[in-house]
């Protein structure tokens, strides 16, 4: 592949803009879906490709890609790339003074101790399977239950005008189980995801099985659960409902690009942004994290980055661009889902750092209010407003959890809500994460339980 | 609108020759059935970014999908996007592999051979020649059109995209059908500043078939939205009623029926409406459809993504549930009637983000999905749908998501006003409103005479009673 790149940069077109970045990819993925016992779903995906991202004119970038990765057909996506940067130089207003990086030349491949090309496809199948017969065993009120599993194994080749010649080899496992209980009309669902870069070691401590056992269980639970409350409620939100109320709300206001375009943290580093017991950081270096990228793909080394430090706005996550308009050093934050689409600002392995509470040590303090858990997704805006759903609750009354509640959706203005954090756990757990900010990504979130005062919109009493 | 391109035909020919290829190969290694969908795209797309062009971006992708199946209902998939012969064939080979490591899909099933309706307005030949300045042309006039309206009013993001290219589905059973397509579309979010007030983001879009976007409209319907943000008030919990608007509509309550309608949440009883086939499940005024050949749809086709004829399907009449949407083996589980509603869309695959890793179009099996999805207009005016409301909210925009199964909505109002007295007050800050999706279906008291298209839907706005409404 860098013989094709190596070829692009080589080329009279290059040397017609201040920098080309040209990566290429090769990816191959696995999926296994099981849905009621039976495989759904079996699929091998293979795809490869070039994407080339050009400067020209210190003024504007173009970007072109194509899933044909010859030599003929990566010049013509470069010459595209070249004339989309010119045909928009004049309409930019504001010159783009990238900080020199130095021209890595690299080879890393991410640990895998059980790769999943090494596994034949009854063992791969066995994954999804197990999972399903665990959430169907966990009840008869189980009417649907599905497990997805996905192997993405990538081979990512990045060569720069700068020198840069670096080839990242990853594979990551991912294991989705999704349960549906049933009772006459009432219909709840529960769900969990696995996920980490690595192999199929994923499921040496915590079994398929166990997963989807895991999972139906709690839908069933929810059937006789009532319907949660609506109003402010003080709550303590378990980390794998941090973990989204995290990367949504207060990740996305922090990633440079929404920042700028008027995000709710403002540009205010050095203020007062959260509560004083929340250090917030960005860490593509976690090696098992589903966001592990030694490099991004501009080439920038990925490395932990403070956010917020004891409730103070230290940093937001930036490409090289949005570093040189704001005069700091790139964070490794630029990353692309595929070749065929240009990198952007994105989180990598997103996390909170413990604090000294235990879990019990939190709830007793509360006199009525919430246990959260699980999500069902959300989503949030750059003032940092959101809206995500979570799977179940229990209320917390003298100090103690009472009874089960079903899901519903929590709103509110996340950095408002992080300023009402009164105590953070001891414990911060890896979780997998996903996000859709223009494209597709996979991230980690490292995230302990918080507790705070949030809104909750719920049918019930 | 200048600059011819190379047709995509070439490379097409080669995709097509090939493809039909691998499935006479994986027959006669002893597929029972096997089908082939490709796809060839070219999109140009410009992002704006506070008030600037900020990306161009031209990509090019092509790719074909293999379903075989061996012994009736095992079923492999396999695709790629290298586009030599050789590893076309090898993903056939591969998909076959699969299926033979695989279980039984109970009911599984391919469309067979029908005559494919023609529907006009689904390509338009001035994509040929568009190019990226075209583009960025068509952005820069919503921008401006957007802040021209009003000083205070910035262009945050959007994004103008035309995409242009090739479909085929090719089975064993006799279905080889081929079509051209084009879509436009463009979306404006934006805000509004003035001293030390920052509006929420306001958003507008249109989708077309044809080349003819309209940036300026789009732009200033943004303006408008954000100048009637200004000075929002907190309000007070209360139960009364919400106007929902197209945009809103298209989003949630969407999601919700959608939820209920596909086949196969029907078939594994995850659908609300399971069994509820000649039972009234909306109001009277609320008549369901989806339309797959409406003329110039931003979700029309002539057959749909496994290669059946799309067509008209009623959904309610009366308020009663006629039928649910399917594709092939869906409509073959259940004893009903194929309605072209296969699709590989990314959408598709729900909230499961297994679609979303994998990607849509030729790198996934087909799921279910509407094309237009049309609840036919009423009668009312925008003003009087609020005019005759005493207390409640008019919503232009939530954002949160629905309990698919369920129907459990609790949404925070990111646009929407105060109504009282039949008078649209002022703009609302924070407020969240929650029910459950099925019950406001049945207590819809008004339906709009206006319409947007949305990606997936085309619907108007709807007046529904007794929703609770969550004061910020």
């Amino acid at each position: 592949m860098f013989e094709v790149l190596e070829k692009c940069l080589e080329s009279k077109v290059a040397s017609l803009a201040d920098l080309v970045q040209i990566r290429g990819q090769r990816r191959f993925m696995s999926v296994c879906s099981v849905q009621n016992g039976f495989v759904e779903e079996f699929s091998n995906i293979t795809l490869s490709g070039v994407g080339v991202r050009a400067l020209v004119d210190k003024m504007s970038w173009g970007f072109s890609s194509t899933n044909t990765c010859d030599e003929t057909n990566a010049l013509k996506t470069l010459e595209t790339a070249v004339k989309l940067a010119k045909a928009s130089v004049k309409s930019k207003t504001q010159k783009i003074e990238l900080e020199p990086i130095r021209g890595v030349v690299t080879d890393i491949s991410a640990r895998v101790r059980k790769p999943p090309s090494e596994a034949s496809s009854e063992e791969i199948a066995q994954i999804p399977f197990q999972a399903y017969k665990g959430a169907k065993e966990a009840g008869p009120d189980i009417v649907n239950a599905t497990a997805s599993y996905i192997g993405i194994q990538d081979e990512k080749f990045f060569a720069s005008s700068e020198g840069a010649r670096i080839r990242q080899a990853s594979t990551r496992v991912l294991l989705m189980v999704n349960a549906v209980a049933r009772k006459t009309d009432v219909i709840c669902p529960a769900s969990e995801t696995a996920g980490h870069t690595g192999g199929l070691e994923l499921f040496d401590e915590r079994q398929p099985y166990d997963i989807g056992k895991y999972v139906g269980l709690k839908a069933i639970n929810l059937l006789s659960a009532k319907a949660p409350p609506s109003g402010k409620f003080r709550s303590v939100i378990q980390p794998n409902l941090c973990a989204t109320l995290l990367h949504e709300a207060i990740g996305h206001p922090l990633e440079a690009d929404l920042a700028m375009a008027g995000g709710g943290f403002g540009k205010q580093i050095g203020a007062l942004a959260s509560s004083k017991l929340i250090t917030i950081y960005d860490d593509g270096s976690v090696p098992s994290g589903l966001g592990y990228f030694p490099y991004d793909d501009e080439g920038v080394k990925c490395e932990r980055t403070v956010l917020i430090e004891n409730g103070v706005l230290r940093s937001f996550m930036h490409d090289r661009t949005s570093a040189a308009a704001t005069g700091v050093s790139p964070t490794g934050n630029s990353h692309a889902w595929d070749y065929s689409v240009e990198p952007l600002i994105r989180q990598t392995n997103i996390g909170i750092e413990p604090g000294d509470y235990k879990l019990e040590e939190m709830i007793e303090d509360i006199s009525e209010g919430l246990l959260i858990e699980g999500t069902f997704g959300g989503q949030a805006d750059s003032n940092a407003d959101f809206t995500f759903g979570f799977q179940s609750a229990r209320w917390i009354r003298k100090g103690e959890t009472a009874e089960l509640l079903r899901g519903a959706n929590l709103a509110g203005n996340a950095i408002q809500v992080f300023k009402t954090i009164d105590a953070v756990s001891d414990k911060a757990v890896l979780r997998p994460g996903a996000c859709g900010k223009y494209q597709f990504a996979v991230q980690g979130r490292i995230v302990p339980a918080i507790r705070c005062e949030i809104t909750v919109g719920g049918t019930g009493g | 609108m200048k600059k011819s391109k190379p047709s995509l035909d070439e490379r097409w020919e080669s995709l097509s020759d090939a493809a039909d290829k691998a499935i006479s190969n994986v027959i006669k290694r002893g597929a029972t059935h096997a089908e082939a969908f490709l796809t060839d795209t070219q999109a140009t797309e410009v992002f704006i970014r506070n008030s600037e062009i900020f990306a161009e971006n031209v990509t090019s992708d092509a790719g074909v999908g293999f379903r075989v199946a061996v012994d009736g209902e095992k079923v492999g998939f396999a695709c790629t996007n290298l586009v030599d012969e050789k590893a076309i064939v090898e993903s056939a080979y591969r998909a076959l592999s699969i299926a033979r490591a695989s279980t039984a899909i109970p009911h599984f099933s391919l469309p067979t051979a029908s005559k494919i309706p023609k529907v006009p307005g689904l390509y338009d030949k001035r994509f040929e020649a568009i190019d990226a300045s075209d583009v960025v042309d068509v952005a820069r006039r919503a921008v401006e059109a957007a802040e021209d309206y009003d000083p205070r009013v910035i262009a945050k993001t959007g994004i103008v995209s035309y995409q242009i290219g090739k479909r085929q589905v090719i089975n064993s059973l006799g279905v080889d059908a081929e079509e051209k397509f084009t879509k436009s579309f463009i979306y404006l979010g934006g805000a509004g500043e003035d001293a030390n007030e920052v509006t929420p983001s306001c958003d507008d879009y249109e989708l077309k078939r044809s080349a003819d976007i309209n940036p300026e409209v789009v732009g200033e319907n943004v303006a408008k939205m954000v100048v009637a943000q200004f000075k929002p008030r907190k309000i007070e919990s209360f139960e009364g009623t919400a106007v929902f608007e197209p945009a809103a509509v298209a989003y949630q309550l969407f999601d919700a029926l959608v939820g209920a309608l596909r086949g196969d949440a029907v078939a594994t009883r995850r659908s609300a409406w399971a069994n509820k086939i000649g039972e009234v499940v909306v109001s009277e005024n609320l008549e369901i459809s989806d339309d797959g050949v409406l003329k110039g749809g931003f979700g029309s086709q002539c057959f749909d993504d496994e290669g059946h004829p799309s067509q008209t399907t009623e959904i309610t009449r009366k308020g009663k549930l006629l039928r649910f949407l399917h594709n092939a083996t869906s409509a073959n589980a259940l004893a009903m009637v194929n309605t072209g509603n296969a699709s590989r869309d990314v959408a598709a695959g729900g909230l499961d983000m297994t679609r979303s890793i994998i990607g849509g179009g030729y790198r996934s099996k087909p799921g279910i999905y509407p094309s237009n999805l049309t609840i036919r207009l009423g009668n009312k005016t925008q003003s009087e749908l609020t005019s005759e409301v005493e207390k409640g909210v008019l919503v232009e925009a939530m954002s949160g998501f629905v309990q698919v199964g369920s129907g459990l909505i609790s949404a925070q109002l990111s646009r929407a006003h105060l109504i009282e007295n039949g008078e649209v007050r002022h703009p609302i800050r924070g407020g969240m409103v929650s029910g459950i999706a099925f019950d406001w279906f049945m207590k819809v008291s008004g339906v709009g005479r206006e319409t947007k298209q949305s990606r997936y839907c085309i619907v108007p706005s709807l007046r529904i009673e007794g929703v609770k409404v969550l004061g910020g």
